[in-house]
């Protein structure tokens, strides 16, 4: 990807080393970011793989394919479903959209946008790369180790355990997220440092682009809320396996203490999944109606309020659990309030897009998808805000197709998103406009046909989590099973191409996007090269990545 | 033994009076219809008021998703680079920004009140004649009326024994279903024995998880009578999607015939030989 | 790396701070555990009521129903029920009921209990001056205990404008085995003629 020559790494020469250790001992953000990037691919293949085999499974009433799948992983049908919803939540959310967004585009882009000549603590970047792999391992074998976890990926006791999973499944599961969540942790600290103090000089933090605003907000709730799994998990592993009693009532303890803590990380968890989503879509944006972001500062201050926010909410997720009506009040309250700074993010994009001159390239349509498909999500979400009407929609599909509105429409689509606009910055190469649309309206009519029948689905009352389901929900059932047929085959599309193209490829030029692309990542060549820049950046005298005003 | 045995009789007593004189076909008032796009038809008070509830939030859903849209549709014709070559260099409007902060916050306070007022009724209710217990257990109900010490489990019936031309549903049937009566509060009590459950009939707007080691409660009052399926909704384990749950819901007059027959039959059942048996069976 | 002393220096400052931070927070989540407790006894989540060492409210006229309500866990082998179904009181009146625990089996068994009233909003005003919650009770084969639960429903409830149309408080009990006497094998259960009846020793909280 890089230019030649063989030098170790820690020199001032613009070279990389060459083969296997540049990758395994890697301290350059560059690289490190697109191991996180391949890395989740890799766990998105497997991720995505396990969801259509959901949907297959429940594209038609009785059981399909899971009997079969259950005989060969020596496990029961009806476990063996369990265990690939709890697999695939669990990758898609630590192992595919977490290292894209931030393990990724953060490395790649965020010491390039605050003209930093890499992150604070390159040795430290290495590790918390390496212990994604680990946790993968240890993942997948959770799901193929005896009965496998087949607890949803809230990992509930007493079902998660020992009464509930006897075998070693869940401590497999456990120490995955432990490894994963050590890795988040120290790569936020590493955000943080680097974003605090190696900015280039005049770049205030008032200057610096929000995508750099939304991976330290996010840094930050990572910082506060992975140690709070880190210990839910710590007191599973030692109930299951040392005796404690933290969620078991024969020794005193409460099953529903565990939802607290895990919704108390759960909640900021989505938000650090929709925050960079949030930074990307931004400058994509702006870069695209060739217009500054409109309400810059409301922009970073709702991304600011939204995480503030999000450590007040968690118990809405726990509105059945049989919680006194006036927590359950409290908790409507402060979890509508979020929708506030989320409308402003809205409005926001959507002023910086009038009286634009817009080109609707790619990245752009991925960005607009985003927006109005989070919308929806967004709604939906008010909708579950309601604790009383939450009492119709909890456990069922329409809960379901809140949270893919909001992930699968809404970070997927700003992964995307990402990867087309900064393609050619990583790559160096021209992604063909093409086949970068085709891509982009075959998936979103393939996840809006996939997805929205989930909301009927869940009206009518289907549970969520469930193997096979009366007959009468066998039509929108069908409909989302072609939807996922669609969306798998627009992604086979995707797969390809972009292999292609990163072998045959044009070669691209430092700034494909042109005037309304503001940011230091397009002043320097593409693909960037290892070491980014010749001279530091310098602010005091203005944005030097700005375009003369024609 | 002999406890043991008289256990079974007993509730073999129970089973046969509950099933031959209750379990015929009746109409299934809040079944979902092929295609269905919304809740099913209520059947209580709330399940009426979260109906109500639900279509006004799907207005305020849909003309914010409208807006939004029509807003993005507006600038993809309006300021695209064709129509709008030159682009504006407007970045701030605080007037515009004080409205739209304001406007949502408006809207959320118009849901609120009417999400407020749903809550705490559900949470209301005048003190209730009737009380029964839900117990969940991996992977079956058990239903007690305890002010009769009427106890019984309702076990799914596998999908041979559906019998599809008399009105039955795949993974919906149970062998003993619960018997309720109509026009009548009924508090519910809700547990479990081992892992986490929840019990609901969406038909009454009731869901509620069953937490082993603690009781939660609600109400419902059943407006038309029929019969009701909800399905298991807490992730417990392998047969989750197997332990669906039937309600018969009868005339107050009928009801109270049922529950003579139980009693009766209960009658011919030592006192705690059910506690007992369930710990043999163990 | 651009890299002078100070810049590391800081560098260092700010992650050492980061990394207190979380420490902090996973000492926190660990604080939570007894928090949470003490959460529930103070607030009445979950349903936990109130504990006083006396009953010092007024006694009124409005009566309220409290039900009684038992759960056995499938480890344990033991019968347990309460004395008495229900019983209708005058608010602030001190009432004193029992539940009867027989082991049926014929090794000694340990159980522990976990409690909650419901409506949950209840739980404020439902006070227990003694009882057995969450006290390790050990039964000899064949024993019986009466264990008492004393409480009074807090007045104050007819006050509480979201509580007070509440004419009926259940109070629940689940007995389990204890985490340290879980059986190699199951137990016998012996017959009625060996059980006998003794009278608890009464529990503190
Ligand atoms: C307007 C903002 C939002 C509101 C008001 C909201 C509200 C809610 C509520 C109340 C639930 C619980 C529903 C239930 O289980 O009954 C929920 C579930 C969920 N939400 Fe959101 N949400 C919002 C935005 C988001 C975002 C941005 C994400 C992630 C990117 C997200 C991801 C999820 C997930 C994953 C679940 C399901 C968790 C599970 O049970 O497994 N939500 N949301
Ligand atoms: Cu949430
Ligand atoms: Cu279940």
């Amino acid at each position: 990807m890089s230019t030649t020559a063989t030098h170790a790494h820690d020199d001032d020469h613009n070279h990389a080393p060459k083969g296997i250790s540049r990758w395994l001992n890697s301290t350059n953000h560059k690289d490190i970011g697109t191991m996180y990037l391949v890395f989740s691919v890799v766990a998105a293949l497997v991720g995505g793989g396990l969801s259509l085999l959901i949907r297959i499974e429940l594209g038609e009433p009785g059981i399909q394919v899971f009997d079969v799948i259950g005989e060969m992983m020596g496990s029961e049908a009806k476990q063996f479903y369990n265990v690939t919803v709890t697999a695939h939540a669990l990758l898609m959310v630590f192992f595919v959209v977490m290292p894209a967004l931030i393990g990724g585009f953060g490395n790649w882009f965020v010491p390039m946008m605050i003209g930093a000549p890499d992150m604070a603590f390159p040795r430290m970047n290495n590790i918390s790369f390496w212990l994604m792999p680990p946790a993968l391992i240890l993942l997948i074998l959770s799901g193929v180790m005896g009965q496998g976890a087949g607890t949803g990926w809230t990992l509930y006791p007493p079902l998660s355990g020992l009464a509930g999973q006897p075998d070693m499944s869940v401590d497999f599961a456990i120490l995955s997220l432990h490894l994963a969540g050590a890795s988040s942790i120290l790569g936020a600290t590493n955000f943080i440092t680097t974003i605090l103090n190696m900015r280039a000089p005049g770049m205030t933090m008032h200057k610096a682009p929000l995508f750099v605003w939304a991976t330290l907000i996010t840094a930050v709730l990572l910082l506060l809320a992975m140690p709070v799994l880190a210990g839910a998990l710590t007191m599973l592993l030692t109930d299951r396996n040392f005796g404690t009693a933290f969620f078991d009532p024969r020794g005193g303890g409460d099953p529903l203490l565990w939802q607290h803590l895990f919704w108390f990380f759960g909640h900021p968890e989505v938000y650090i999944m929709i925050l960079p989503a949030f930074g990307i879509v931004s400058h994509i944006v702006s870069t695209f109606s060739r217009k500054p972001v409109f309400g810059y500062l409301g922009m970073a201050y709702a991304m600011a309020s939204i995480g503030i926010v999000g450590f007040v909410v968690w118990a809405h997720h726990m509105y059945t659990v049989g919680m006194g009506v006036n927590y359950r009040a409290y908790f409507v309250a402060v979890t509508m309030a979020i929708a506030v700074p989320t409308g402003i993010k809205i409005f926001s994009w959507i002023a910086t897009m009038w009286g634009g001159s817009i080109s609707f390239k790619t990245p752009m349509m991925w960005a607009i998808g985003f927006i109005f498909l989070f919308t929806v999500g967004g709604v939906t979400g008010v909708v579950l805000a309601n604790a009383g009407m939450d009492i119709a929609m909890h456990d069922t599909y329409y809960v379901v197709a809140h949270f893919h509105y909001v992930l699968s429409l809404g970070a997927i689509f700003a992964i995307f998103a990402g990867f087309y606009y900064w393609f050619d910055k990583m790559t160096g190469k021209v992604y063909p406009e093409w086949a970068g649309q085709l891509h982009f309206w075959t998936t979103f009519i393939g996840v809006n046909v996939l997805f929205f029948p989930q909301h009927f689905l869940g009206l009518a009352g289907m549970p969520r989590r469930y193997i096979d389901y009366p007959d009468i929900f066998a039509e929108w059932n069908m409909v989302s099973t072609w939807g996922a047929y669609l969306t798998m085959t627009s992604t086979v599309f995707f797969l390809i191409v972009t292999l292609i193209v990163m072998i045959a490829g044009r070669k691209s030029v430092a700034n494909p996007w042109g005037d309304g692309a503001t940011t230091l990542e397009w002043t320097v060549a593409s693909p960037a090269p290892f070491h980014t820049f010749e001279d530091t950046p310098d602010f005091t005298g203005g944005n030097p990545a700005a375009h003369p005003a024609e | 033994m002999t406890r043991i045995s008289a256990f079974f009789t007993g509730w073999v007593l129970t089973l046969v009076s509950a099933s031959s004189a209750w379990a015929q076909e009746m109409p299934t008032p809040s079944f979902p219809v092929p295609w269905q796009l919304n809740l099913q038809t209520p059947a209580s008070p709330v399940a009426e008021r979260l109906v109500e509830f639900h279509n006004f939030l799907l207005v305020i859903c849909t003309v914010i998703s409208v807006i939004v849209l029509a807003l993005l549709i507006w600038c993809a014709i309006r300021y695209n680079a064709k129509a709008n070559p030159v682009p504006s260099k407007n970045t701030h409007n605080t007037l515009l920004e004080i409205v739209w902060t304001a406007i949502p916050v408006i809207v959320l306070v118009i849901i609120a009140v009417p999400s407020y007022r749903l809550l705490y009724y559900m949470d209301r209710v005048e003190d209730p004649g009737l009380t029964i217990k839900v117990i969940g257990n991996q992977w079956y109900w058990t239903y007690e009326f305890p002010d009769d010490d009427i106890s019984f489990d309702s076990l799914p019936l596998p999908d041979d024994e559906i019998d599809i031309a008399a009105g039955q549903h795949r993974l919906l049937e149970v062998d003993t279903p619960l018997i309720l009566p109509t026009d009548t509060d009924i508090r519910i009590l809700f547990t479990a024995t081992d892992v986490l459950h929840a019990w609901t009939i969406p038909a009454f707007g009731v869901k509620l998880d069953n937490v082993p080691g603690r009781t939660n409660e609600t109400w419902t009052r059943i407006t038309i009578p029929g019969k009701y399926y909800g399905q298991c909704s807490e992730l417990c384990g392998i047969d989750h999607s197997y332990m669906p749950i039937v309600v018969h819901a009868v005339s107050p007059e009928e009801f109270e015939a049922w529950r003579a027959d139980q009693l009766a039959a209960n009658d011919n059942t030592p006192d705690d030989a059910n506690r007992l048996a369930a710990l043999i069976q163990e | 790396m651009s890299s002078g002393t100070d810049f590391s220096r800081r560098n260092r400052r700010t992650a050492t701070t980061a990394f207190v931070v979380v420490a902090g927070m996973v000492g926190l989540t660990f604080a939570f555990v007894p928090l949470y407790t003490l959460i529930c006894q103070v607030t009445g989540l979950g349903g936990t009521p109130q504990v006083a060492e006396r009953n010092e409210t007024d006694v009124s006229t409005q009566e309220i129903t409290v039900r009684f309500d038992a759960n056995v866990d499938r480890s344990l082998p033991w019968d347990f029920a309460p004395n008495e179904a229900s019983v209708t009181i005058n608010l602030g009146a001190e009432y004193l009921t029992s539940y009867r625990s027989t082991n049926l089996s014929d090794e000694a068994v340990t159980g522990i209990s976990t409690f909650n009233v419901t409506p949950l909003k209840a739980a404020q005003y439902f006070t227990k001056i003694e009882c057995f919650c969450f006290t390790e009770q050990t039964l000899e084969p064949g024993q019986s205990v009466d264990m008492p639960v004393t409480f009074y429903i807090d007045p104050a409830i007819l006050e509480d404008e979201l509580a007070n149309e509440v004419q009926t408080i259940t109070l629940s009990y689940t007995f389990y085995r204890t985490l340290d006497d879980i059986p190699d094998e199951e137990p016998e259960i012996i017959s009625e003629a060996d059980q006998v009846i003794t009278t608890a020793q009464v529990g503190s909280f």
